[in-house]
């Protein structure tokens, strides 16, 4: 399967293990990536918010592009470019003159036109059912040897789900389903489908490390070995933010944070210098000492 | 048909919680609400729970099942029980419990008068000429904000709350753009000032549990962009999640992605990001600290910047540019199966809506 590959601002600067892991895994799992080069930031819910006219045009702009690839899903790793894409096609999708104007706008600065036809789809999404399920059973052939991982799914994968609508919101397996088709077991609490606050961890760093805090407390007292996030910016809250909570609470957590592309990476035998676990703050050691264990 | 359900009871008097099995008979076409009608007058009288209007028009029925804020007069129950599940009812989140399924709602009434939910017009007798006419053209911007019944199934379930009970919510919010959106309306930049505050647009962590949760199509979330947009457009922007925001934008029309490493000084300050000196040496030793230098810049990125200065002179600036294209729940049309066709026409500036059938 041939997909137009947006990695998005974090995969190509501090979360690049998360490309590095995408590129290699994606060829094991028969996904052939067309790397789009000429995409700008998706703005990740602030520009919807700053200048939303603008926001638009830039995601018409990325899918206009994915579109000029002769693909038909445009193939995300990150669950913020997946609602800001998926939002903006939506809008265009149902409004003509509104489309016409802002196709018009991508081609007199010199943009493909957007004409709608590209599906914007999670990588989630693409191994969790169907081939791409059937295909990662079999790449996993490393396992995961009953370590526990706790998914975490974050909000803008699963919410709105008019927009995004892959999965029951409330109730989602997909993560749950990877991880068992890795030979892993997943771990159930209540705070895997809440926020971890990377929204707002600047502007509003107390509120954010209240939310942060309930999915890692959680995981933890559920027993968990490892969390996994299909989200960039969630991975970089929970990892990097750990400390703060740590600080906050006197407790120490040291919970691996892994990305679904390092998850199955593990399972599927990818080389240190693909999954580059170097780049985490919380060390992973101990998750690849327990896989490693006799 | 047999409809069995679980729900916390709470005894104020006591302050024990106890989860009760109900099971009773109830016709086909029953909702919640009319299953727990038949539990009061027939199993249990002690039961307490609101309602009114009984057709999602009154707003006083919120309450959870299996932990999602639902209308229980909108919740059929015949799927419900013929996928053979008890579900479990309880009170909405995010407000104290005063019995059973009865929360307190005047935190909850409190925000929504922070917000001024009035009219302003600026006058106090109509003016000689007479009446101001508007279109309906003028008042689709507010189209949806103006569906809501102040239910709280959108406070029930939102995070930020959850982490800061003072935050005014979703539905204050959602109120507040549907004044800030009025044409008739006077006192705007008062207004987006109010709601400026620290507890205010900006401390929303965008979890979209409101939009998700609304029963009216509300999409609460969305209305508080509109807030952002429409603050940042007249120059109220003090707030660090305005300068965040508009971080994103500079960053767009510079280099194309995001310039990572500015985001904490041009947010926080240059002070407050030299406190956290320490914690960002800790992310640069495992990379997460990108050099800006040399910048990450997007091939063909004169597009970009040739964009912003294009839509920036076409009007549809501020909230304007959330409404084109959206669509709000112009009617409710009731589906073989009694749940509701939640698409509906979409709401255009420029062009009359729909007219309702039937």
């Amino acid at each position: 399967m041939r997909v137009a590959y947006y990695k998005g601002c974090l995969a190509s600067l501090s979360a690049k293990e998360l490309d590095s892991s995408t590129q290699a895994l994606a060829p094991r799992l028969g996904i052939e990536l067309e790397e789009l080069e000429s995409v700008t930031c998706c703005g990740a819910g602030d520009i919807h918010e700053a200048e939303p006219d603008y926001y638009l045009h830039l995601n018409a702009r990325i899918l206009a592009y994915a579109e000029a690839t002769g693909c038909e899903t445009l193939m995300t790793i990150c669950n913020v470019c997946t609602l800001n894409l998926r939002q903006a096609n939506f809008q265009l999708q149902g409004d003509d003159a509104l489309r016409v104007r802002v196709s018009e706008n991508l081609e007199k600065v010199g943009a493909p036109p957007y004409g709608g036809t590209v599906e914007v789809k999670h990588l989630l999404w693409l191994i969790a059912e169907g081939d791409g399920y059937e295909r990662l059973k079999q790449v996993a052939h490393k396992g995961l040897k009953g370590l526990k991982v706790a998914p975490f799914y974050g909000c803008q994968i699963l919410r709105p789900s008019k927009l995004l609508g892959f999965e029951d919101p409330d109730r989602p397996w997909s993560l749950e389903a990877i991880i068992e088709a890795c030979g892993g077991e997943p771990v159930d609490y209540p705070a895997k489908v809440k926020c971890c606050g990377f929204p707002i961890i600047q502007a509003r760093e107390e509120t954010a490390l209240g939310e942060l805090i309930q999915p890692v407390q959680q995981s933890i007292e559920a027993g968990a070995d490892a969390m996994v996030t299909p989200c960039p910016l969630c991975h970089l809250s929970l990892d990097a933010w750990q400390s703060k909570l740590e600080a906050q609470t006197g407790q120490r957590f040291e919970m691996p944070i892994l990305h679904l592309s390092q998850l199955v990476g593990v399972a599927a035998g990818l080389e240190d210098s693909e999954l580059k676990f170097k780049r985490h703050v919380v060390s992973v050691e101990p998750v690849l000492e327990k896989l490693e264990a006799p | 048909m047999d409809v069995a359900l679980k729900i916390w009871r709470y005894d104020p008097d006591s302050g024990e919680r106890e989860l009760r099995h109900f099971e009773v008979e109830a016709p086909e076409w029953a909702c919640l609400l009319d299953v727990l009608d038949i539990v009061k007058d027939q199993v249990d009288g002690t039961l307490a729970y609101r309602k009114s209007c009984r057709m999602m028009i009154c707003g006083s029925c919120g309450m959870r099942m299996d932990g999602r804020a639902v209308l229980a007069c909108k919740e059929r129950m015949k799927p419900i029980v013929e996928r053979g599940h008890v579900p479990v009812v309880s009170a909405m989140g995010n407000m104290p419990v005063l019995k059973d399924l009865v929360v307190d709602m005047q935190p909850f009434w409190t925000k929504i008068r922070t917000m001024k939910p009035w009219l302003d017009t600026g006058y106090e007798e109509v003016p000689e000429h007479g009446e101001f006419i508007h279109s309906q053209e003028e008042m689709n911007p507010i189209h949806k904000e103006a569906l809501c019944i102040m239910c709280g199934c959108c406070v029930s379930e939102c995070n930020s709350m959850e982490s800061d009970p003072e935050f005014f919510g979703p539905a204050a919010l959602a109120k507040g753009f549907r004044f800030v959106g009025d044409p008739r309306d006077r006192t705007k930049i008062e207004r987006l000032e109010r709601y400026n505050d620290e507890h205010g647009i900006w401390d929303c962590t965008r979890c979209y549990f409101c939009n998700e949760r609304c029963p009216k199509g509300v999409d609460p979330r969305d209305a508080i962009a509109k807030l952002g947009a429409e603050s940042i457009r007249v120059g109220i922007d003090r707030d660090m999640g305005a300068k965040h925001a508009k971080w994103f934008v500079h960053s767009a029309k510079t280099t194309g992605w995001l310039r990572e490493t500015e985001l904490v000084p041009k947010t926080q300050g240059v002070a407050a990001a030299i406190k956290e000196t320490k914690f960002a040496l800790n992310l640069f030793k495992h990379g997460k600290v990108p050099l800006p230098f040399p910048p990450h810049v997007a091939k063909n990125v004169q597009e970009a910047r040739a964009l912003h200065e294009l839509v920036g002179a076409q009007g549809r600036d501020g909230a304007a540019g959330i409404v084109q294209g959206e669509r709000a729940l112009a009617r409710i049309e009731h589906t073989e199966h009694g749940g509701v066709q939640r698409d509906a026409p979409a709401v255009t500036p420029g062009e009359p809506t729909p007219h309702a059938e039937g």
